[in-house]
């Protein structure tokens, strides 16, 4: 999960919403600064860092998502690092995974508090509301907080947690992750100064039961030093995506694939214009139903996109979502041809639903696929090679081969690490701004 | 679930929802244009409003509540929690910024972080205005707005009539939101409303003082959206204050990010189903736009509905029973004359609203003093008042006062709803002679319908700002703010506070 959150992390920092929000976090100084992602020489604040970085994580939507429906790692990820940076004594490897583990474990906690939580949200997105209670909790962790301020530091995170669903798809989404992540780190830090909050915050419908209408909590089971403890992450695995959109897409990319792949079994040089009509069975959910999408926010967040890019390129890729991909006068024919149907039995819950796709040609024929589970889904995970290879082609877009594989090596040895401050080291490169350097000074010589 | 009433046959996602069709391409082509949005009339109202829509009823209670919320945030600048969050913002960054600091002379941060303190300082001891429906319009976007006064240049501050302006327009757009729901009219019971509405009137507010094209005011506010919200259970604990805090500050970074060009959802506003937005923060949502400018007058929401001012600094809601309660002091001073004695009460009821956050029986923090009916009665019935000095350590500890508070219980009528527009207090004192005072008060000295006077408010003021300021600095800020409107820009008030 930090493997792959790192990144992502990197490719996001090309994109125009993590440089709105870095000119905006630039305006402040502070004493103490974190290094942000890609951009050698810059720090922030480290709640600024915690944000800037955060946004770079879920600025295309490629992050890892879990059950019942977040982004878990987004959200705690950024804020640790943005933590460790600053603290005198550098943490180990182990304790930056056990921050790291405590801030998703509370998120998959939180979330089965609710049963609507379960389902495909469509109130308040999901990592604005447990992401940033998992970054208190994470934070309160690395700074060791005793139980009565970390307690504090989630009451004081609740209150800045919940953001309507109505800005996914749009540029905005990605402040979620960072707001999250930020969020977290200040409540932590309030609550270490001695802020307070409301002590039964987890147990009230008026605390943080106020954003769920079905609010049942439990309390957590006991850890004694000897006990084992049983992590929600143990029992239920995450989602990672071989490309950057909503979850959703990548049931629909591959089963158009895989009728695509069965048209052209049968007709080796046909012609994709030759399809006449294109049905997609998928769940019901509206801000994933976009016919005609215009910005690439969309594009990432549309059943009919994604299904007619994977008909026509036989995948669905990072660079699918730019410019002149999505201007393609073939995609955006095929795209009327498309139409949505909404099954009794496709739950809006990514752990039930499924795609089925029918592509009828001209001559008459239909073609049929169905994906019930796609590859990277938790029931059927990327390979560790694949998501290294995923991780590798994120990062060397902002970072040289020799640093992509440090962080490899670095990473997977990090409970063994002493001292893990070469992780954001490393992410503070950028084989852009070398070049430059490099070409000035043989320009000079 | 939202229950999202249907718009008009203009929504064609709307009608097909309702028919359980998908939005063929076809359909989307059909799509109204943004104009007729609930969320694209909010952008254009705050664009294109003008000073001289501001009726003088406007003008002049506008600037009674920009004294009253300049006292409160001096006054709330000598609590703990806004000591607290003072030094979290110093830690975090350098002292060498443009914006004041309430109560601290010569201390600047940046401009976000000075809306944050000053906001938490104007909600710190819950002495700041209430509107109807239930909010804290003014701490939300006052220093939001003197932030940015003091981040413009010399030569470039705001006059007072644009300050008016922006000021209005985040009021009005607090007003205008909360009467999209019923459920907003209660007092609330799930999200404390300056988080859900403050936040948006300061994004509001703070697009119209930086001058943001219409699309930019309405980018603002879905970007503000995404920042709003904060649960109940934090009211009557030192996180409160927080909530206005935070909402004046990521109002103005909602308008700042905006100003930056990033954008969000355009629907923000609208209610369409299946996908929340604002609605997300209540169980009935039903929006309708804001007329547009050319056709009608605009009138402003503050000159139908006034505001309430406190005379002390707890809930609203105690200020209903603490005036109840010293009218039966006033009564047990002239029947057994000098100081109120425990053992001559025998049993002490309140006729409160049922409202589970301000009952409390015996508050341990003063915070939850200021959120307590039988505190409030207790000490009104002892005093003949409440005032800031009530709610100090000594105060909450007295014996007497535990004397009486475990003589105290609560009946909720039917009659009397959690509604600050139509709630009552009543107050009955059976003592051990036999003989029962009673006390009622249906709208308390401050209460909209009961407006403070000109001399209580400006003596208010002076109480608080002179715990903080010189007698001097005090005065001038008075007559600054008096004038406000006729002033070609600000600097008489900002340097009052530098």
């Amino acid at each position: 999960m930090i493997l792959d959150t790192l990144g992502v992390g990197l490719l996001g920092t090309s994109t125009p919403v993590f440089n709105t929000v870095l000119q905006c976090s630039q305006r402040q100084q502070a004493l103490e600064n974190s290094k942000v992602w890609g951009r050698p020489g810059l720090s922030l604040p480290p709640h600024y860092a915690a944000f800037v970085n955060g946004v770079a994580v879920h600025s295309m939507d490629f992050d890892d998502t879990w059950h019942p429906a977040t982004h878990p790692s987004g959200a705690v990820l950024p804020a640790l690092l943005a933590l460790a940076e600053t603290l005198p004594v550098k943490p180990s490897g182990l304790e930056l995974l056990l921050a790291f583990s405590v801030g998703i474990e509370v998120q998959g906690r939180l979330l089965r508090f609710s049963k609507e939580a379960h389902n495909i949200p469509k109130r308040f997105h999901p990592p604005a509301v447990v992401g940033i209670m998992g970054s208190a909790a994470a934070t309160a962790k690395l700074l060791g907080l005793p139980a009565a301020q970390s307690i504090a530091a989630l009451a004081i995170a609740c209150s800045s947690a919940g953001a309507p669903m109505a800005n996914a798809a749009t540029q905005t989404k990605p402040l979620h992750m960072g707001n999250a992540a930020r969020g977290g780190l200040e409540a932590s830090q309030l609550a270490l100064l001695g802020l307070e909050g409301n002590t039964q915050i987890l147990d009230l419908e008026s605390g943080f039961g106020a954003f769920y209408p079905d609010y049942v909590p439990y309390p957590l089971a006991e850890v004694t030093p000897t006990s084992h403890y049983s992590w929600v992450l143990e029992d239920q695995n995450i989602a990672q995506k071989r490309f950057p959109a909503h979850l959703g897409m990548h049931w629909v990319a591959d089963a158009a694939i895989e009728a695509r792949a069965k048209f052209l079994d049968k007709y080796p040089n046909a012609d994709l214009s030759q399809i006449k009509k294109i049905t997609l069975r998928v769940p019901s959910s509206k801000y994933v139903d976009c016919p005609l999408p215009l910005s690439e926010h969309q594009a990432r967040h549309s059943f009919q996109f994604n299904c007619c890019t994977a008909l026509l390129d036989g995948e669905v890729i990072v660079d699918s979502f730019s410019k002149s991909q999505m201007n393609r006068s073939a995609l955006k024919e095929m795209l009327w041809k498309v139409r949505l149907e909404n099954p009794q039995d496709n739950h809006s819950s990514f752990e039930k639903m499924y795609c089925e796709i029918a592509v009828e040609t001209t001559q008459g024929e239909t073609f049929t696929a169905r994906c019930n589970t796609f590859y990277g889904h938790w029931r059927k995970p990327l390979s560790h090679e694949d998501l290294v290879r995923k991780f590798r082609a994120n990062a060397s877009t902002v970072l040289t081969a020799d640093v992509v594989e440090g962080i490899i090596y670095t990473v997977d040895r990090l409970d063994t690490n002493q001292d893990c401050s070469m992780l954001w080291s490393y992410m503070h490169f950028n084989k852009h701004v070398m070049h430059r350097d490099e070409r000035r000074y043989s320009a000079l010589a | 679930i939202n229950v999202c009433t249907q718009r008009s046959t203009r929504y064609v996602s709307a009608i097909s929802a309702a028919r359980g069709l998908h939005k063929s391409a076809l359909d989307v082509a059909k799509r109204p244009a943004p104009e007729e949005t609930v969320t694209s009339s909010f952008g254009r109202f705050i664009q294109s409003v003008q000073p001289r829509h501001l009726s003088p009823t406007v003008l002049q209670r506008s600037k009674r509540m920009v004294l009253d919320s300049i006292g409160v945030g001096l006054l709330g600048s000598t609590t703990d929690v806004f000591e607290l969050a003072l030094q979290h913002c110093q830690h975090m960054y350098a002292p060498d910024d443009v914006s004041f600091v309430y109560g601290r002379q010569g201390m600047k941060l940046s401009p976000t972080l000075a809306a944050f303190v000053n906001g938490v300082a104007a909600h710190s001891m819950d002495f700041d205005d209430t509107w109807h429906p239930a909010t804290h319009p003014s701490g939300a976007v006052l220093p939001a707005l003197l932030a940015i006064s003091d981040m413009l240049h010399n030569n470039s501050k705001p006059s007072g009539l644009d300050f008016l302006t922006a000021f209005n327009v985040g009021i009005e757009i607090q007003g205008r939101l909360m009467r999209f729901s019923d459920e907003a009219h209660n007092i609330p019971k799930r999200f404390h409303p300056p988080s859900v509405v403050g936040t948006l009137g300061s994004a509001a507010a703070c697009a119209r003082l930086l001058s943001l094209d219409r699309s930019q005011c309405s980018n603002a506010l879905a970007i503000a959206a995404s920042l709003a919200g904060a649960p109940m259970a934090n009211a009557a604990t030192q996180s409160k204050p927080l909530h206005i805090g935070n909402a004046s500050r990521l109002g103005l970074e909602a308008a700042l990010l905006a100003s930056r060009g990033l954008e969000a959802s355009p629907l923000v506003l609208d209610a369409v189903p299946g996908v929340a937005g604002f609605s997300a923060f209540y169980e009935d949502y039903a929006p309708h736009p804001i007329s547009s400018l050319e056709e009608d007058e605009h009138s402003f929401l503050i000159e139908m509905q006034d505001i309430a001012f406190k005379r002390f600094p707890a809930h609203l809601g105690m200020h209903w029973i603490a005036d109840a309660a010293a009218v039966v002091h006033k009564t047990l001073v002239g029947l057994k004359g000098g100081s109120i004695s425990p053992n001559l009460v025998q049993d002490i009821l309140l006729r409160v609203p049922l409202s589970k956050y301000i009952n409390r029986p015996f508050p341990e923090t003063e915070h939850q003093a200021r959120h307590s009916f039988q505190f409030n009665a207790c000490t009104a019935l002892l005093d003949g008042e409440v005032t800031v000095q009530s709610f100090q350590p000594e105060a909450l500890l007295r014996p007497e006062l535990h004397a009486l508070l475990s003589r105290v219980r609560l009946e909720h009528p039917h009659d009397n709803p959690a509604n600050f527009n139509i709630m009552y207090g009543e107050v009955e004192v059976t003592l051990v002679s036999g003989d029962v005072l009673r006390g009622r008060c249906d709208t308390f000295y401050g209460h909209w319908r009961n407006p403070l006077s000109q001399e209580s408010l400006q003596k208010k003021f002076r109480s608080n700002a002179g715990a903080v300021l010189s007698n001097k600095r005090v005065e001038r800020l008075i007559e600054a703010v008096e004038g406000l409107d006729h002033l070609d820009d600000c600097k008489p008030v900002l340097a009052q506070l530098q």
